[in-house]
């Protein structure tokens, strides 16, 4: 065959293009990056996957075990609570506010707290050692601690868990953010920017960003974690979502007066938020040593 | 080192200030009745002079459950949450120091994928359902270890230390061992539970700490000078790598009392989560400021006596000392 290979270019690939190329070579990351889209979508469309209603009783079939097991009902695949509602439909639709919940609170926390990093480790001065007191102060605050005590004054509902746990995440994400940008702000090749004359906009944009893309994956990583496990946590304690709503660490706590006759209610959601956060830390973990090779 | 204590004070100072003021607002916010502030009618800097008074000399109010003083309530239950760390703390160094440093030794072996992978594992399993299928255990393992409550109520244990761990031991003369080993009992599946978080953490620092001393430049040195590796990781690189966790290990200390507080709550162990959402759902409200600045005072402290105890142990810290002169 003739294939004229003398005058093929190699053509440069863009960094995000390259890196992109590197994971897509991972193939454990790419099973999960599917796992986690194919999780959104779910919480997304609940009301379309979901076989029932969630809230349908049926008193026919009272706390049925899932479909496998003897006196499983086909109809009913993880089986049925003490009310006999649908399990399946309850994970499905209970996955929207945790997962939806902590994927908008990783979200804004990283916008926000990028903003906030920056601006301090940017200008220098008393804002930097007012921030830098008063994240001292914030941070020796348990984020337990801090959720119970907004609950109690703006009394529980799921909006205000989530203000909760947003404001207690969010010092932590700044001081981490803050302390990259610092280290990187030492860099010669920082100074050699700014001698050229860069703005502070334009050192954040080309000179800090690219390079702090690793620990900041690790950063918003820990933080999703974080949020996932504290919105589950609250709504266990009961101070998250109220109850028509459906929230995985709500159905924990409300199987858990039926444990030893149906451990099944609290398996499935459990399981659901285990399987969540470690889809999302594979997923992270691929995408960081795509970005290390990348940088290499 | 005088210079460098004014300095550990002085941010000790402000960040207090800081934290007193949100106790104060929490107080004015939530408590109708408080103990602290005698007349509503004044403006809020005298009020907030007046809270501060009573906080220094140690009046945090009563209790309107059973008209207890609050700050030696919360004082007690607060040695249970500690005990429950220290516990899951030894227990996570047990499992956590060995296995991050061979996962930093053999990095990116079998060996060390197998390592992260269990790492990751005892991540994501969230605490308290870990604790609610623990609740399961009696019914399989027929009862061999307590999972409710702190203490076994026949032992009559006296409050003086507030550690019960210490306190059963003094009692001995009346129970012989029988009071610490339940106490031991009753607190060994909770520090095994908060110890998956804890090790998380230990691997990874430990990993991270390890790798890096395994490439620097003395290391490099001792390899070139034709020392065995066994006698490089045991004589030249330990010693290195176990102290830059502990000030890690320091910044994560809020967290760990969060899944602290969580876990006691699941067990019903009677700690300072377990008191403050009690108080919380009977409406009294008080406790939260008090909760809240016997936490953060411990930690304020605790991360000052780290700092000390780093420049004491590590060379390279003590270098901040003499950095400004």
């Amino acid at each position: 065959m003739l294939i004229n290979n003398e005058f093929n270019e190699d053509k440069i690939q863009s960094p995000l293009r390259y890196i992109w190329s590197i994971f897509k070579s991972k193939s454990i990351a790419v099973i999960a990056m599917w796992l986690l889209i194919i999780l959104i979508i779910i919480a997304l469309f609940a009301p379309w996957f979901a076989p029932y209603s969630p809230q349908l009783q049926n008193a026919d079939k009272l706390l049925l075990p899932p479909y496998w097991l003897e006196g499983g009902d086909i109809n009913y695949i993880l089986g049925t609570d003490d009310l006999g509602r649908d399990s399946l439909s309850r994970l499905f639709y209970g996955l929207q506010l945790t997962l939806g919940g902590a994927l908008l609170i990783t979200l804004i926390i990283s916008l926000v707290g990028m903003l906030i990093g920056a601006s301090a480790a940017l200008t220098k001065g008393i804002k930097a050692s007012i921030l830098h007191h008063l994240l001292d102060a914030l941070l020796a605050i348990p984020s337990l601690l801090s959720a119970l005590i907004i609950i109690v004054i703006f009394g529980p509902s799921y909006v205000n868990c989530l203000i909760a746990i947003f404001l207690s995440l969010l010092p932590q994400f700044i001081r981490s953010s803050y302390l990259t940008i610092e280290q990187e702000l030492n860099k010669q090749y920082i100074i050699a920017l700014q001698l050229d004359g860069a703005t502070k906009t334009r050192l954040f944009r080309f000179g800090i960003i690219p390079n702090i893309l690793e620990p900041t994956i690790t950063v918003i990583n820990r933080l999703f974690t974080l949020a996932v496990i504290e919105i589950s946590t609250l709504g266990f304690f009961g101070f998250g979502a109220q109850l028509p709503q459906i929230e995985l660490g709500a159905l924990i706590a409300s199987g858990v007066d039926l444990i030893y006759l149906s451990p099944w209610l609290i398996t499935f959601p459990g399981i659901v938020i285990f399987l969540v956060i470690i889809i999302t830390n594979i997923f992270a973990e691929g995408l960081r040593h795509a970005v290390i090779e990348g940088e290499e | 080192m005088f210079q460098f204590l004014i300095k550990r004070l002085n941010l000790l100072f402000i960040t207090a200030f800081i934290l007193t003021i949100i106790a104060f607002l929490i107080d004015r916010a939530v408590v109708t009745n408080s103990h602290l502030i005698s007349a509503t009618d004044k403006n809020y800097v005298i009020q907030y002079v007046e809270y501060l008074y009573n906080v220094i000399t140690g009046n945090f109010g009563y209790s309107t459950l059973d008209g207890s003083p609050l700050l030696s309530k919360g004082l007690t239950v607060f040695t249970s949450t500690l005990e429950l760390c220290f516990l899951a703390l030894f227990f996570s160094s047990l499992m956590a120091i060995p296995l991050g440093l061979l996962a930093g030794l053999f990095r990116d072996s079998k060996l060390d994928y197998m390592i992260m992978t269990i790492a990751l594992t005892c991540l994501a399993l969230p605490v308290f359902w870990v604790g609610v299928m623990v609740l399961l255990l009696p019914g399989i393992w027929g009862g061999l270890l307590p999972v409710d409550g702190g203490l076994s109520l026949i032992y009559d244990v006296p409050n003086i230390t507030g550690f019960l761990l210490i306190d059963t031991l003094l009692v001995s003369d009346n129970y012989g061992a029988f009071a610490f080993l339940d106490r031991l009992a009753h607190l060994l599946l909770p520090a095994l539970v908060l110890s998956f978080f804890l090790s998380t953490e230990i691997i990874r620092l430990t990993r991270h700490s390890m790798t890096m001393v395994m490439r620097s430049n003395y290391i490099k040195a001792a390899y070139a000078k034709g020392f065995s590796r066994t006698k490089i990781v045991f004589v030249h690189a330990l010693s290195n790598t176990l102290s830059p966790i502990i000030p890690q290990l320091r910044l994560q200390l809020s967290t760990i009392l969060s899944f602290a507080m969580t876990i006691e709550i699941v067990f019903n162990l009677g700690g300072i989560g377990d008191w403050l959402l009690n108080s919380i759902r009977a409406g009294d409200y008080a406790a939260l400021p008090t909760g809240m600045l016997i936490i953060t005072t411990f930690i304020l402290f605790f991360s000052i006596f780290i700092d000390i105890f780093m420049v004491a142990i590590s060379p390279l810290r003590r270098g901040l000392l003499y950095a400004n002169q």
